[in-house]
Order: structure tokens, then sequence, then C-alpha cells
């Protein structure tokens, strides 16, 4: 009886109801997220548009001006090529890396609360110590780096090297949270589905990519999704360790913006830069999101 | 003889990844040693890892003499505490109302909060500013976490965690005479509490290692962050290494003391957690 | 238990009513001071608060406000917000903060200041110092933190090879032959490292009596274009540059601070304020010779453009002008200047600190420390710092164009064309949105 009628309740309450509560819970991030991001950034995309002093101020209407001029940089093709490889490689190997640690430390036996610790540990560190550590690691000629490995190469200093610097540094960065996310991922797997597949005679391999990997497929795309946002927004490495150098070989889509926007009094400039590392960032968010369905299991 | 075989297997795989952890945590272990050495030591060739001595202690000495840093740590801490808890209550609102919720525009507001992680922050600090010191929020702890308090990409785990959650549980809820906000706080929430931790965790670390918000918005000193103490001691682009390591360990180690007391907590909600069966 | 929590309430409390019925003014300073400066800057206002400022009736509050970047970016946003009334009563800038404090509505220039103060004497500043923070015939601040740029040089390794320190480019060039390739640990041993920038190409420049950009430097008015093309100054230089790195004696990349300290780097040229640390950091290992900034060639004249920090006031209220005017004097007199550059080897801006004791034993013990004043006094008077509007992208544009006439082997001409149109484009932009 009771159970009927509070089926019926629901029933009879769901059309208006629900998309009101739906509002509710939503709102409070809504007006936040409007307030903070929104609104500035709809002032940046105005600005983007317009001619803008030295102090930020609009002073007129500059149509497609500021693009144009940002097209003719030769920093903007090199800072969009560089981004682009960052991402390319940043992404995938991170990817892999963690997925790997994640599985093979995913079993819960003697050592795993040490290994746990020990690899999730560098989150505690700050972008700017990481960067200073990597510079004094990295120096080419007191760091240990070259002294270990008996190499003699300028990481930060030679425009072959310097990328690769910039890369190793982003991807260990994203090691810690990624990894235990997976982690975590591996082990809200049920019991019974890989013991079941144990049973038939599935090898660990076969395990993994029939029955573990589609199950954690949604931390999979959201590893995916904001690694893609991160790598596409690198800058703290850059501009503490290279500065965008040498020969523009590091130069990112928000170092430009950075350096030739706020370092050199160009608001219109970062303006439109920031403008356009949105939209390609939001279009890489939203393909990745179309192979969403179909790829990605939801229980 | 398989069973040892296996048995075998596991331990060899458990030291190959203990290798590799030992591996990635170099940097910091190197870090942490950097921070004993003197200057002559950094300049010094062949480079060492270890220093000289690890009595060397004047680095951290001068740490604490120039910069108040226990009031540093408290505002640190309280900071990072408040703008965490609210970024995830806020952040776990939205993604239950994104999954349990079939309301028109739905996906459209998904991509809407999404899109804030896409905006590179820099271009938001002058408005942010603006706004903030309007609302008189200037040297307070509210006024430094304000501009974090949505967080798109915690949201964003949160509904790919409660996707996979069966919606026969929440229908078996409601039946029982559950509200929204009830299945949320008493079921839902419990069984998520080791993501929820993990993101508590990356937010708490995020805000701890914050610099140039809330150098913006604080002018008292007695506001000021670990981070910006930090910064009095030396700048990036210094060249005592030493001291600036100095610094850097002595940020770094409450916040990984932080990490491991909580993953203690993680590991045993995980274990004991109600498993969704 | 309670009494005693009283009793120190109640100190506290008579504590402060006496400080704020002496201190009838009080202000705010912002610096940027970290490391050992820091300190002396947390000591300096701590004396003057006991000294000048009782005596005055004066309270100066100091704050950090990070890095001089954050700092501008900090004076900017509150500009940007129209909140004057947040601005301190003191702030310490660098270059970049020039022309947004320039543009703000209540900046209290020193002119202003000295109009205010008919009687006050300001012929004992460091007077390349003193230019330095002079925006188009306005004087802005008063120098507090002064440097220049130096060369640096392995004294232990040029004596062993029986060579005097080289003046000239060419001269640099010409230690190629004449030192060991590797050193005694068997690293490579580099001569000379430098990316050239707008400083260290200012510096260049002016030793040929041409300025990198017009308006003098862009210190008179916003610079338009490039002015060391048709002089052939420019050209000049980029011959010497492009003949010194084909001896071999450069390398095309940021000298480093800490391959010099380490040996395997004879010549740095570097701000005269990084001598203690550079001691520091060679630790008697070899002796370190600092000399004048090299010379473009022989016919060039020798010094270097100033650097640093400088002092600059906010406000309307005619007490806290009065009290800030104090301070900013006495921070920028003979004494604390001495101190600051005995402590941190910044150059004293006031001529009256040389006769200080301080920094007589200094220069005794550590003569590194006179070179840079010494410098100062024989550059040109007309050399000037650059100042310009898309400062960032200049910097870099310059490092990155030099730097592509070596790597590429661009003949000077092609790299002088290439730079031209680089920077022209750079300031002809700025002066679009700028007008």
């Amino acid at each position: 009886m009771q159970m009927q009628a509070a089926k019926r309740r629901d029933r009879v309450r769901r059309p208006g109801e629900r998309v009101s509560k739906g509002w509710l819970f939503l709102l409070p991030m809504a007006v936040f997220a409007f307030l903070f991001q929104y609104w500035p950034f709809l002032q940046t995309a105005v600005q983007s548009f317009c001619t803008v002093n030295f102090r930020g101020d609009i002073t007129g209407f500059a149509g497609l001006e500021n693009f144009r001029y940002l097209f003719s940089r030769r920093e903007f093709s090199a800072a969009l090529r560089n981004t682009l490889v960052l991402t390319a490689v940043n992404v995938p190997v991170t990817l892999a890396l963690t997925l790997l640690l994640a599985w093979m430390t995913a079993g819960r036996r003697r050592l795993s609360p040490l290994t746990e610790t020990l690899f999730a540990l560098p989150m505690a560190v700050s972008m700017a110590s990481v960067a200073m550590i990597f510079r004094v690691l990295l120096n080419p000629t007191v760091g240990y780096v070259n002294y270990c490995l008996g190499l003699n190469v300028g990481w930060l200093t030679d425009r072959h090297w310097a990328m690769p610097a910039i890369l190793i540094m982003t991807v260990w960065m994203g090691i810690a949270f990624n990894y235990l996310l997976f982690l975590s991922a591996f082990r809200a797997v049920p019991k019974e589905l890989t013991d079941s597949a144990s049973l038939e005679g599935a090898g660990p391999l076969r395990l993994l990519f029939s029955v573990q990997l589609p199950l954690i497929s949604p931390t999979i795309l959201y590893v995916v999704c904001t690694n893609t946002v991160q790598a596409m927004m690198t800058n703290g490495p850059v501009l503490i360790l290279t500065q965008g150098g040498p020969a523009r070989s590091t130069m990112t889509l928000i170092y430009l913006m950075y350096t030739s926007g706020y370092g050199s009094s160009n608001y219109s400039l970062a303006a439109c830069v920031s403008l356009i590392s949105f939209g390609l960032t939001l279009l890489f968010t939203l393909l990745i999101f179309t192979t969403e369905r179909g790829k990605v299991h939801y229980q | 003889m398989t069973k040892k075989r296996r048995a075998a297997a596991l331990t060899a795989l458990d030291l190959l990844a203990l290798l590799m952890a030992l591996l990635v945590l170099f940097p910091v272990f190197y870090g942490v040693c950097g921070a004993f050495k003197t200057p002559e030591e950094f300049a010094a060739w062949p480079p060492t890892v270890l220093p000289n001595s690890f009595r060397n202690t004047e680095n951290f000495t001068r740490v604490f003499a120039q910069a108040p840093m226990g009031r540093y740590y408290w505002n640190s801490f309280v900071m990072a505490t408040m703008t965490s808890a609210v970024r995830l209550v806020l952040a776990v609102l939205a993604a239950y109302a994104f999954v349990f919720f079939d309301f028109p525009g739905h996906r459209t507001c998904f991509f809407l909060l999404l899109g804030t992680m896409m905006m590179p922050p820099d271009t938001l600090t002058i408005a942010n500013y603006q706004t903030v010191s309007r609302m008189g929020l200037i040297d307070t702890y509210v006024g430094m976490g304000i501009v974090s308090f949505a967080g798109a990409s915690q949201m964003f785990m949160l509904r790919q965690h409660f996707l996979t959650s069966p919606k026969a549980l929440r229908e078996a809820a409601m039946l029982d005479g559950c509200g929204d906000l009830r299945f949320l706080v008493s079921i839902l929430a419990p069984t998520a509490s080791p993501l929820l931790m993990t993101l508590f965790l990356q937010s708490f670390l995020t805000q701890w290692n914050a610099y140039l918000w809330p150098l913006l918005v604080t002018n008292r000193p007695e506001m000021r962050t670990v981070q910006v103490g930090l910064t009095m001691l030396t700048t990036v682009d210094g060249t005592n290494y030493e001291v600036m390591l100095a610094g850097a360990a002595v940020v770094m180690l409450p916040a990984m003391l932080f990490y491991a007391a909580l993953r203690r907590f993680v590991s045993r909600a995980m274990e004991n957690g109600p498993l969704l069966s | 238990m309670k009494t005693g929590k009283m009793l120190i309430l109640a100190l506290l409390l008579t504590a402060l009513l006496t400080a704020s019925a002496a201190a009838e003014t009080s202000i705010t300073l912002w610096h940027s001071m970290s490391e050992g400066a820091g300190a002396l800057m947390d000591e300096f206002i701590q004396t003057f608060n006991d000294t000048v400022g009782k005596e005055r009736g004066i309270h100066v509050d100091a704050v950090f406000q990070g890095k001089y970047s954050d700092a501008t970016m900090k004076m900017n946003s509150i500009l940007a917000a129209g909140q004057v009334d947040t601005l301190p009563d003191v702030m310490q800038i660098d270059a970049t903060g020039k022309v947004p404090y320039a543009s703000a509505e209540t900046a209290y220039t020193v002119d202003m200041a000295l109009q205010d103060h008919p009687e006050a004497d300001l012929s004992a500043m460091l007077s390349p110092a003193m230019q330095n923070w002079n925006l188009a015939g306005t004087q802005l601040g008063l120098p507090f933190a002064t440097s220049t740029t130096l060369m640096y040089y392995n004294k232990t390794l040029l004596d062993a090879a029986g060579v005097a320190a080289p003046e000239t480019l060419s001269q640099i060039g010409a230690l190629a032959g004449l030192l060991p390739e590797t050193t005694a640990e068997g690293q490579k041993l580099t001569i000379y490292a430098c990316l050239p920038n707008t400083p260290t190409l200012a510096n260049w420049l002016g030793q040929l009596g041409s300025d990198l950009v017009d308006g003098h430097n862009g210190t008179e008015s916003t610079a338009a274009a490039l002015s060391c093309v048709e002089n052939g100054a420019l050209v000049t230089f980029l011959r010497e540059w492009k003949a010194l790195y084909q001896t071999g004696a450069l390398d095309n990349s940021a000298g480093s601070l800490d391959a010099f300290a380490a040996g395997q780097q004879v010549i740095l040229t570097e701000s005269s304020s990084k001598v203690s640390a550079l001691l520091d950091k060679i630790g008697g290992r070899f002796e370190l010779g600092a000399a004048p900034y090299p010379k473009v060639n022989k016919e060039a004249s020798a010094g270097a453009t100033v650097s640093g920090s400088c002092l600059v006031m906010f406000g309307t209220d005619a007490a806290k002008r009065e009290a800030a005017w104090t301070l900013m004097t006495w921070l920028t007199g003979p004494e604390v200047q001495a101190k600051l550059a005995a402590g941190t080897g910044y150059l004293p801006g006031n001529t009256g600190a040389a006769e200080k004791e301080i920094w007589q034993n200094l220069i005794a013990a550590y003569p590194q420390y006179e070179v840079g004043l010494s410098q100062l006094k024989e550059t040109p008077a007309s050399m000037r710092s650059v100042t310009v509007g898309p400062a960032a992208d200049f910097y870099y544009a310059i490092q990155n164009d030099v730097s592509d006439m070596l790597e590429e082997d661009l003949s000077p001409e092609e790299a002088a064309e290439m730079l031209e149109e680089d920077l022209n484009g750079l300031l002809s932009e700025y002066l679009r949105a700028n007008p």
C-alpha cells in the first residue's frame, strides 16, 4: 500500500518538481561559476574585439584587428604547435603510465600501502617547488641527471631538449593524482567479475582488456579529459624553467598570453589567446566526449 | 607449484612497483636533501644527492627566522580546508543533479560548467580582484577561497562515479521514502567516500600551494599563507637553491603528513565502506 | 591564572594605546625585498619607527608584496578597479611599474614632493640612478636598490693562462685559444655564454653612442621605433657578436651563475648585486674577478645602464604625504644605503654612503663590490635604461632574433632587418592601443 502510494506520489510530482529540484542542486555551483569564471571571462571575450590600453581600460572597438595581429606573430604559430605537441604526448604517456602503475599495485599485498603512499606523495609538492627541483636536477653543468646518465645535454638551454624537459616535468606532476584515481577504480571492480573471468581461464592481460578496462572506463574518460585540459593550458613549468625559450621552442599558448599579453601590457592580445585556447580545448573535450557514447560503460 | 610461481611473480611485480615508486619520488628526495646543503655544495662538481651532513640545519633556521611560519601554516590550513570543503559540497550537489535529474538542457549545463576548467586563470585575475574587493572580502579567508568554490573538475569526476552507481539503488531508496538529500548524504556519499577523500586531498593541496591569488587579496601580513611566506625567503629565479629547497620542504612536509593521515582514513573507508551490491 | 591573563591583556592594551598616541600618522610601505634584503628591510623600518618616526610621530607598517611583478600586478589591479585607497603610501617598484605608476591618479611624485619641500636637497643621490626613475621629465621616485651589469671572471684561471681580464668582445674571443678546453674535473669549459636582451643590448648600443629606441630609450616620450638602425650601431654590434661566436668563445645560451661558480664558465655578465651570492657559491675554490661590462669594440666608451628598484609615493592626505616623504628620504639616505649595499651587494644609491665606515670596510675586504659604482661613474651621462610598453616581448624578441643569427647563420645585416621588423612591429602595436 505504502509503496504504491509513494510510487504514485513520485509519478504525480515528477514533471515540474524534478526539473526545479535539479536546478536547485545545480544552483550553488552555477552561481559561483558564473560570478568568478564566466563573468570575468565574458569581459575577456569583449576585450579581444577592442583596443585596450596598458591599464586594462577598453578604449575603442577593434573588430578582428587583434586577431589579425596575433596571427601575424611568429610566436603564435610556435605556441600553437608546441601546445598541440605537448598535449599529444603528455596525455597518452600519462594515461599509459598511471594505468600501468595502478594495475601493478591494485592487488592488496604486503607492500601495497608503502608503494601507494610513495606514488601519491609528489601530489603534495607545489608546482613552484617541483620546477625548482627540476631546474637543479636538469642543470646542464652542475645537475645530477647529466652526471648520473653521463650525458652532456643542455636540458633547458638547447632548443631540441627543452621541450622534452618540460614534458618530463609535466608528466611527473600528473602521476600522483591520476594514479590514485585509477587505483581506486581498479579496486572498485567487483571481485566476483574478475574471479569468474579467471576461472574461465583468462590471463591477467585478457582480464585487463576485457573486464577491468571497460569497467574503469568512466575514470579513463575523466583522466583523458582533464589531462587534455591541463596540457593545453601548460604555463607554470615554462614560466619558471625556460621562459618559452630557447628560441621559442617551449612557447605555449598560455605562456604567450602571459608574456605577450600581461608581460607586455597588451590585454587585448592576451584576451585573443585566451579565447582561442578556450575554444580549442573545448573542442577537444567535446570530441573526446563523442567517443563516450558506446565506448564508456556505466553500470 | 603454480601457486608458488604465482606468488613469486607477484612479489617480483611488487618489487618492480616499489622501484618505480622510488624513481618517481627521487626528485622529492633530492629536493629535501638539497635543503641540508651549503651554497658551495650546490656548485661543486661532481654533483651529489646526499648533503655532506644532515646536521646542517642552517637553511631551516633561516626559513623560520624570516617569517612567522606558524601563523602562515594556520592561515593556509584554514583557507585550504574551508575552500576544499565548500568546493566539494557544491561539486557533489551539481554532480548529483546531472546524474539523477533529467531536466531540459542538462547536457548543455554540464558542458558549460566543464568549460570553466578551460579558462586560463590569469585572464580572470584582474576582474575577480575587482569583484572580491567590492564585496569587501580583502584580507579574509573567504576572499582567498571564493574564486575556487566552483570546482568543475571535481564535479566531473563525481559525475563519472555516480554514473556507475546502480540506478536501482536510488529507486529503492526513494520507495523507502528517502528524499534526495538524505539519499545523497546517507547512502551515496558513503559509497563514494574514497573518491571524496582523494578529491578533497587534491583540492586541499592545490589550495595549500596557491600563491598569486592569496597574495593579491591580502594586504595584512597576518593573513598571509605559507606560499607567500616562501617567496619572502627567496624568489623562484633566485640563486640560493638551498634556502629555496628548505622553504619548499617546510611547506611540503605538513602537506605530506596530512596526506598520510588522510590516506589511512581513505583505505579504511575503502575496506569497510558499504560496497555497492 | 586568570589575573595573569588579564595583566597581559592590560599590558598589551596600554602598549597599543601608547603606540597609537605616539604615532599620529600611520603609513604603509609595500616592498618586494626577499632573502637577506627582506630581513634588512624589516630592520630598517624598525629603526625608523624607533628613531625618526618616534620624533616626528610617524609609524610605518612594512608589508612584503611578493616579487616586483606580483606587486606591479597588484597595483595594476587596484588601479583598474579604481580603488586607490587600497594603495600604500610608499611602494617599491621596478622598471615595469614605472608607466602604470605614472598613470595613477593619486601618484605623489618626487617632483610634487619637491614643490612641497623646496628645502630638500637631492644632490647627493647617484645621478644615473636618479635618471632611471625619471619618466618624460617627471621624477617619479627615488632609487632604493640600485645595480648595474658587470663582467665577472674566473681570475685564477686567467692568471694561470697569463692573460689579463678582457675589456672588449674581441678580447673575449681571443681567449679561445689560450685557455684549456676542459676543467680540472674533465668538464667542458665554456668561455662566455650570453643571450643579449633589452638591457644588455641597450648597454652595448649605448657604448656606441646610440639609443635602442627613440624618445631617448623611451624615457622622454613613448618609444615608437628603433633608433639604432640608421646610425649603424645595431649592425656594428651584431658584427662583433657574430665574430665572437665564430671564435668559439661564445656559447649561444643564457650565462649560468651555477656553471660559473662551478668553474665551468670563465666569464659571466651579471647584475652587480650578485656579488654576495657568487662569493658564497664559489666558496674560495677560485678567485672571483669583477670588471666593467665588456665594450663592443675598442672605439666604444665603457659603461652600462642602471637597473634595480625605486620607492614611489601615493596619496592625497597632507600628513601622510609628509610622513611618506620623510620615510622615503630616510630610506634613500646615506646611512641606510650603505647598510643595504653592505648587506646585499646593491650599489649605494646615495653618494654619501661611500663615506660610511660599513661601506669602506666592505670594499677593503671585497674590492669586487666597488666595481659597479666606479663603472657608473664612467658611464656616459646620456645612457638610459630602456622603457618600452611591450617589455616582455621586446626582451625575448631580441634574445630570439640574435640567437637565430648565430644558429641559422644569418648575416648581421639580415639579423638587423629582422630585429627592426619585429621590434618596430611591437612598438607600433603598442601605440595602436595606447595612442
